[in-house]
């Protein structure tokens, strides 16, 4: 039989942005799969030598737009650290708190998005409903809904208010999380389509530079949250599931939404007591970094993000460097696709939680 | 088969329940306090703060007027965050589509500066 190759993508709808997968097939199994990235690149890392720090700022939430917060807090981690400047407990309590909220926003439109690529319309709706409350809260606090710009160096931009919407979001979350389980993790068809797709061993992950989510359902426990001083004082401990396939994945996500709103509840109790910001805030004009290499790393909803300044004294960095966890995820379809059916790509390929604009940067 | 039907009866329970989407252009939602909008600007004093943090280059000045490019604005809101006076504001206008180029060059006069 002759072999055939075919384009997934840049233009499919499931691929979540413009991923470009050119497939061989041999009838309706995949023999190789060589992903094709770049679409999106808009320079992200060349931009930062050109801009000063604080230019540089709202720029950072576009990197990965559903979970824009994670990567300001990482620049502004950085030049933190580099300058050596601390942080009060309220102002690490309300970072903590949008981090955790972003990430259950971000987890809820990946199960929407996992399940639309599947076929099912219905969760994508269920799902956004809930997200929208994040989003509003968001906006009410930050100003815009998703590109954020509320972390500033040495602090937020202005103190929480409204936490009863917070309180009232992680209430209704766990019948939320039961409806998600009578519709979707128990649907007969969902568990055909998920159980022993795509599965994905520890050794082949970390060769692969998987982390995140994808890994701990792999049963590798490895969550940089623990070592994260960031979040020192909060009890959590993270999902760890032992098959690794697409199920797997989409359990552990389900799993972390309850484990991220339990991060929440903590830092609201703590934010509900009231107290100043005491920030001591960075002059952004006239803010220079050391000479030095800085690096520092963050557990991103797609796995570890990390963020490399190396600074010549100037106002802006010599080189910048992003380590995002989608990057990753697209290079290991390479191994995951092969022997699997064409069927089954998209709904292996979804499982990942590839984002392309964090992929391109 | 059982467990399907636990499903639709989840999802069929939602018939039952307030729609919640709203009717976009008849009826439009209240944007909070804090939202960042369409820039407004009120007596500046030209201290150029704004150009300075402003990463896309939106803000021009000339003697007499405050230009603002909404075709380059990515409403940061870091103009208005480090404005020393205050000046710039973001309002909580959000329709700023429009069909002509020069309808998206926002203008302001900087009088307060001459008459000092």
């Amino acid at each position: 039989m002759s072999k055939l190759k075919l384009n997934l993508g840049p233009q499919h709808p499931s691929t979540h942005g413009v991923l470009r997968l050119i497939l061989e097939l041999d009838g309706e199994r995949i023999i190789s799969c060589e992903p094709d990235v770049g679409y999106l690149h808009r320079g992200m890392e060349k931009m930062a030598e050109k801009l000063s720090y604080i230019q540089y700022l709202p720029t950072v939430d576009r990197i990965d737009y559903l979970a824009g917060f994670f990567y300001s807090e990482l620049l502004c981690r950085t030049v933190e650290n580099a300058l050596g400047v601390k942080l009060s407990d309220r102002v690490k309590a309300i970072r903590v708190m949008m981090l955790e909220l972003n990430r259950i926003a971000s987890h809820l439109l990946w199960i929407g998005a996992f399940l639309m690529d599947l076929g099912a319309v219905s969760p994508f709706f269920y799902a956004f409903r809930e997200r929208e409350q994040i989003l509003q809260y968001f906006e009410k606090v930050t100003g815009q809904r998703m590109m954020n710009n509320y972390f500033v160096f040495g602090g937020v931009r202005r103190d929480v208010f409204d936490l009863d919407d917070i309180e009232n979001f992680l209430d209704i979350l766990p019948e939320k999380i039961e409806d998600y389980n009578k519709i979707i993790t128990e649907n007969p068809i969902f568990r055909k389509r998920t159980e022993g797709k795509g599965v994905l061993k520890i050794p082949a992950a970390l060769n692969g530079g998987i982390t995140g989510v994808n890994l701990r359902a792999s049963g590798m426990s490895l969550d940089f949250r623990l070592r994260d001083s960031l979040y020192s004082g909060f009890d959590f401990r993270p999902v760890v599931l032992e098959e690794g396939d697409s199920f797997a994945r989409y359990k552990a996500r389900i799993l972390e939404l309850e484990e991220s709103a339990k991060i929440v509840r903590q830092a609201l109790n703590y934010l509900k007591k009231g107290g100043d910001l005491e920030q001591d805030l960075i002059n952004p004009l006239t803010l220079k970094l050391p000479e030095g290499e800085f690096q520092s790393e963050i557990e991103a909803p797609r796995g570890l993000a990390s963020c490399y300044i190396k600074s010549d004294g100037g106002k802006a960095p010599y080189r910048l460097k992003w380590r995002t966890g989608s990057y990753y995820s697209v290079n290991l379809l390479r191994k995951l696709l092969v022997g699997e059916y064409l069927n089954d790509a998209i709904a292996i390929a979804g499982s990942l939680d590839i984002i392309l604009p964090e992929v391109d940067k | 088969m059982l467990k399907c039907i636990i499903g639709m009866l989840t999802v069929f329970k939602h018939l039952f329940k307030k729609p919640v989407t709203l009717e976009y252009p008849e009826k439009k939602k209240d944007v909070s306090e804090h939202f960042r909008g369409k820039p407004v600007v009120k007596n500046c004093a030209r201290c150029y703060c704004c150009i300075k943090v402003c990463p896309t280059g939106a803000i021009s000045m000339t003697k007499e007027e405050f230009k603002i490019d909404l075709k380059k604005c990515i409403f940061c809101g870091n103009c208005a965050y480090y404005c020393p006076k205050g000046a710039i504001k973001m309002s909580s206008e959000y329709e700023l589509a429009s069909q002509d180029k020069n309808d998206l060059e926002l203008v302001y006069r900087l009088e307060g500066v001459n008459d000092r």
